[in-house]
């Protein structure tokens, strides 16, 4: 969820409305556009607002929330029209370009009124954009340009990473494109995205003067935009065509919403001779069916209601029958992909709360899952045992898996991309969670008796995710005189009042003592382990006092169970 | 008649042997009962008047484990200087602490002694330490009173301040900051036996008390010969610990029997999903940033699952993706990978259960089903976050479903699991539905809380799946109300390490 920080002030001469650092106000308002304050800096004037929609660019600026909630408050209903001017910039796009970063968009804006907040804004905005609907500027990036220092044509060419040098922003000498990735801050972080191609992106003038090394970064000549810039040229590269003119699109209008006045730029694809003129205004035409929107919301609207409720949320309309609304979606609305998008703007301009829930009488009957009374039965018995149950994280280490348990590694899931070192796999068994919780424990009175009864996953290759989870449960017992008898005895009840027959049959683990430790077999399977817990497990985990346990698959014994009974 | 209980007749006797007068540690030992003991008993002697009971401020000294190492070894400076004197009276630093067999912590400290005693010089370029007095590597440099005071102190078990003599007291405060020993008050209590308590020792018990009834006793009838003491009932005893359920376990159980009376049947799945189910099914586009590493967990091997049992479903999601499909969407516009389809992944949520639901041909209709399931997020963990929680989430399938009936569903949840008294409803967003809803919950003493989030499946999520009708989904915030019932703040609490906390935690 994109976090964007608005200047509280400008949002106010933007939209006309005074909030008076109200912030309670301000989240009302908000909530039109699934936004909320995170935080207000009351000193500076600055609120943090988290837009929920992710798929809302359009709202990731000051300009543009002002653009959208100007209806909603009642101050400007209906579409906002902007236009855009003759071309007044060609570009010429390299064919070479096309498996590298193949489209581009373009933009002029002249007279724009720009102030050092403005700009902090723009900046914001453009920050924003590259990082979540550019994907980390992979898929689009932006530059903004003082269009007085720039004599066009333009061209969007490649060039080889030694061929050409220039002054990146924030430097002041000049780099070749290979130095850039090398030594410069948004080199090294962006680099990637260029890198493992021969030749590199480049945008240049009619005299040859580079105005960027997109995505990476702007020239330090062209390509910086101050208080003092009237005219500014807006460029968006990228390898989704329709994303890269939304981009551009969402950059002029913020120009616009400033008093800039947008002219267009002819983009013109070598390897096609495709002509594509940016930016495009234009509202696209969606009709929404009047009983489909009823259907949805489950209310009797009429036609013009609709309309009024769609003029409120800053749509156009530009018909009405009785069946549907000819409905005008703004040009920076991307989010729109179908009618329901347009269902639920009605519903948010009529307001939630003014619609009445019911709970419908559905002829459903609820159930719990097939295993969930014998697991809960489990539960009852080990708690009548005396243990007290405990709950642990699914997630652990290998460490804890096998090392400190005295245990040879066997492969488990682990993942690919761990936040912390204590967390890289799931468990394939419950014991070692059950000594860690006991190690947590050293100063809390004994006997500790604890249980768990949780999920182990293991690999499984004949399953869809080639994994496999199961309901094991595991008991230990801990005090100065814990021991085999005390451990096997409560598994014994433990069995006897579950109704399952079990033998013990000797065996070495280990995490056991030998000869003081058996394996579970419920006819004739083995399901678990119960014994003495080795002395060095116990070191491992700096324990003091002996620990007796038992883990078993509770899944097979219910399966089992459930054979039998069937 | 003073009646006495057999431990106060016991040390009654005691005061007798001893003259008259003892102090409790004397009484101990002469009694043999435990320190409380002694001190119930001479309570109630006290009460009687048959003792006093005096006491006496006093300031006691114990070596701490460090002391104790000194006074068994020497202090570290005495070793260092013994050892410089039998290597010539100079000697290079570390050579000395070798021949002194000094533990390397107590190096520097030995050294630094030996030059605030005046008994060596050390020159720091060559490393070098020297016996101060030439002469004195011939000389034995006599026991100070900081050694004399650590020798007295390990040969008896207790002491107090005033048991030293006073070039012994002049070293506790040296020996103090040196941390080798520790000073603590301690009252010492003396019992001084009455002249009533004289003539209650004297007499006679005419009848054995009986403490703890036996079998034998009760066999054989011996209890009547005896007398059945009276105990202190006010006496604190040992707790119990019982076995007991994990109360945010027993809490989950609720919900999901709330959930069941209200018509709603369980659903279950896997930790590990694919993304297909996670993501792709729930009309997520391969590039959205709820997919990079930072945000989902992937699996390291096998990197790949197993879609291939819903090839029409993957090739219709596919499309809709891509194009819309026949959903009336323009889809993402975005190139759709099968491959990345089948990554596998530690499900990020619990709705990849209600999308495995809606794609399964056992599928009813009408229907209401939930699933309470852990999920994971590679967050670091703090009073906030966890990497892996509980979600309990679900779905509702009828031909006539509106936005009424989800408003519905959600106010039902809040006063039934909740016990709301009031709801309020704000738009909310998920990729996967339109319109979404989030749901706060109103409860007194508690305000608002977000309780909620919801919404009508999308088209694009629904009708590849093969489902024609709507499909209102929900989720519950259930880890936050049920801290709110516990009283806790961090979330960690959920999975709390804490054993105590755990057997204190009330059920009720």
């Amino acid at each position: 969820m994109p976090t964007i920080d608005v200047d509280l002030g400008e949002l106010e001469k933007l939209l006309g409305v005074v909030y008076r650092g109200d912030v309670e106000k301000l989240d009302a308002d908000l909530a039109f556009v699934k936004g909320e304050v995170k935080l207000y800096n009351r000193q500076e004037g600055i609120a943090s607002i988290e837009i929920k929609d992710t798929n809302r660019p359009d709202l990731w600026s000051v300009e543009g929330l002002a653009r959208v909630l100007r209806g909603y408050l009642g101050i400007a209903k209906g579409l906002k029209e902007y236009v855009v001017g003759e071309s007044v910039v060609d570009v010429s796009v390299d064919s070479r370009l096309r498996t590298i970063r193949p489209f581009m968009g373009c933009a002029v804006v002249k007279n724009v009124a720009l102030s050092d907040t403005v700009i902090r804004g723009l900046m914001h905005l453009q920050d924003k954009l590259d990082q979540t609907y550019g994907r980390n500027r992979q898929k689009t990036s932006i530059g903004l340009y003082d269009y007085s220092l720039i004599v066009p044509p333009l061209s969007y060419k490649v060039v080889k990473p030694e061929a050409v040098r220039f002054v990146p922003l924030g430097f002041s000498e000049s780099l070749s494109l290979a130095e850039i990735l090398e030594q410069h801050p948004k080199g090294i972080e962006y680099g990637s995205i260029v890198k493992s191609h021969e030749v590199y992106p480049i945008i240049m003038d009619s005299h040859n003067k580079v105005l960027s090394f997109p995505p990476i970064i702007n020239s330090n000549d062209l390509g910086r935009v101050t208080a003092e810039t009237r005219d500014v040229l807006v460029e968006v590269t990228g390898t989704v065509h329709e994303t890269v003119l939304n981009t551009l699109k969402l950059v002029a209008l913020a120009l616009a919403d400033r008093g800039g006045r947008v002219f267009a730029a002819t983009v013109r694809y070598e390897s096609d001779g495709l002509k594509v003129v940016t930016p495009d205004f234009r509202s696209r035409l969606v009709e929404l069916n009047v009983d489909y929107t009823n259907k949805i919301l489950g209310l009797r609207l009429s036609a013009k209601r609709i309309a009024e409720l769609l003029l409120t949320a800053g749509f156009g309309v530009e018909s009405v029958s009785v069946e549907s609304v000819g409905v005008l979606v703004p040009c920076y609305r991307v989010d729109v992909m179908h009618p329901v998008d347009l269902v639920e703007d009605v519903a948010v301009a009529y307001g939630y709360n003014n619609i009445a829930p019911v709970w419908r009488e559905l002829p459903t009957t609820g159930c719990v899952k097939p295993e969930q009374r014998l697991l809960d039965v489990a539960r009852e018995l080990l708690v009548g045992l005396g243990f007290q149950e405990v709950l642990t994280y699914n997630l652990t280490n290998p460490e804890t898996l096998f090392d400190r348990m005295n245990c040879e590694k066997t492969r488990v899931v682990e993942v690919a991309n761990p936040k912390v070192v204590t967390m890289t796999c799931l468990r394939n068994w419950l014991l070692p969670s059950l000594m860690e919780f006991l190690s947590s424990n050293q100063s809390v009175e004994f006997p500790q008796r604890i249980f768990e009864l949780g999920k182990v996953t293991l690999l499984d290759e004949s399953k869809e995710t080639k994994t496999r989870d199961e309901d094991w449960l595991a008991a230990v017992t801990s005090h100065s005189a814990a021991g085999f008898t005390e451990i096997k005895s409560a598994l014994d009840t433990f069995f006897m009042n579950f109704g399952v027959n079990w033998q013990i049959r000797e065996t070495v683990h280990p995490s056991f003592i030998e000869g003081r430790v058996g394996a579970v077999m419920v006819n004739g399977v083995e399901v678990g382990v119960v014994g003495e817990v080795y002395p060095g497990v116990l070191e491992a985990w700096k324990l003091e006092n002996p620990v007796a346990a038992f883990e078993i698959n509770l899944e097979k014994i219910i399966k089992n169970k459930q054979g039998k009974l069937g | 008649m003073v009646e006495l209980r057999a431990h106060e007749q016991k040390i009654l006797s005691a005061l007798e042997k001893f003259g008259g007068t003892a102090t409790v540690e004397e009484l101990i030992a002469e009694c043999g009962f435990p320190d409380a003991a002694v001190m119930r008993a001479a309570l109630t002697l006290k009460e009687k008047d048959l003792v006093k009971i005096y006491a006496e401020q006093q300031t006691q000294l114990r070596l701490t484990s460090e002391g104790e190492h000194h006074a068994k070894n020497g202090l570290p400076e005495r070793r260092l200087i013994k050892a410089i004197a039998a290597l010539g009276g100079a000697a290079n630093l570390n050579q000395a602490a070798e021949k002194a067999g000094l533990e390397p912590q107590f190096k520097q400290i030995a050294l630094g002694w030996a030059i605030r005693k005046k008994w060596a010089i050390y020159d720091s370029a060559t490393n070098t330490v020297r016996i101060a007095d030439p002469r004195l590597h011939q000389v034995v440099i006599p026991e100070e009173n900081d050694e004399a005071l650590l020798t007295f102190l390990s040969a008896r078990q207790q002491t107090t301040l005033g048991d030293l003599t006073p070039e012994l007291q002049s070293a506790v405060e040296t020996l103090k900051k040196r941390k080798l020993l520790t000073v603590e008050p301690k009252t010492k209590r003396k019992l001084e036996i009455t002249h009533a308590g004289l003539h209650a020792a004297t007499r006679r018990a005419t009848a054995a008390e009986i403490t703890q009834l036996t079998p034998e006793l009760i066999i054989t009838g011996k209890w009547r010969n005896g007398k059945l003491q009276k105990y202190n009932i006010q006496a604190p005893v040992a707790k119990t610990w019982p076995g007991k359920k994990h109360p945010y376990l027993s809490f989950l159980e609720e919900v999901r029997m709330k959930l069941v009376q209200l018509g709603f049947k369980e659903m279950t799945g896997t930790n590990v999903e694919t993304a297909f189910f996670n993501f792709d099914a729930l009309y997520t586009p391969q590039d959205h940033p709820a997919r990079e590493p930072s945000d989902i967990y992937y699996v390291k091997s096998p990197v790949y699952g197993d879609i291939s049992k819903y090839k029409t479903a993957v090739e219709h999601v596919k499309e809709t993706h891509e194009n819309g499909w026949k959903t009336g969407s323009t889809g993402w516009h975005s190139t759709y990978s099968i491959r990345e389809a089948e990554r596998l992944i530690l499900r990020g949520h619990g709705t990849c259960l209600s999308a495995r639901t809606l794609l399964s041909k056992d599928l009813e209709l009408p229907s209401r089903y939930f699933s309470i399931a852990r999920v994971y997020r590679p967050e670091v963990i703090d009073k906030t976050h966890l990497s892996e929680f509980n979600q309990v989430e679900g779905i509702v399938v009828d031909e006539h479903l509106t936005l009424r009936d989800l408003l519905g569903v959600l106010e039902k949840f809040a006063r039934e699991i909740a016990g709301a008294d009031k709801v309020r409803f704000k738009p909310d967003y998920f990729p996967f539905t339109e319109p979404s809803v989030e749901l706060s919950a109103y409860k007194e003493g508690y305000g608002w809380v977000e309780f909620g989030g919801s919404g009508i499946f999308r088209p694009e999520v629904t009708l590849p799946l093969g489902v024609q009708v709507p499909v209102i989904a929900w989720g519950l915030g259930v880890d936050r109300l049920f801290m709110m019932r516990a009283g806790i703040d961090d979330i960690r609490c959920i999975f709390s390490q804490d054993l105590d906390w755990l057997r204190r935690k009330q059920v009720a």
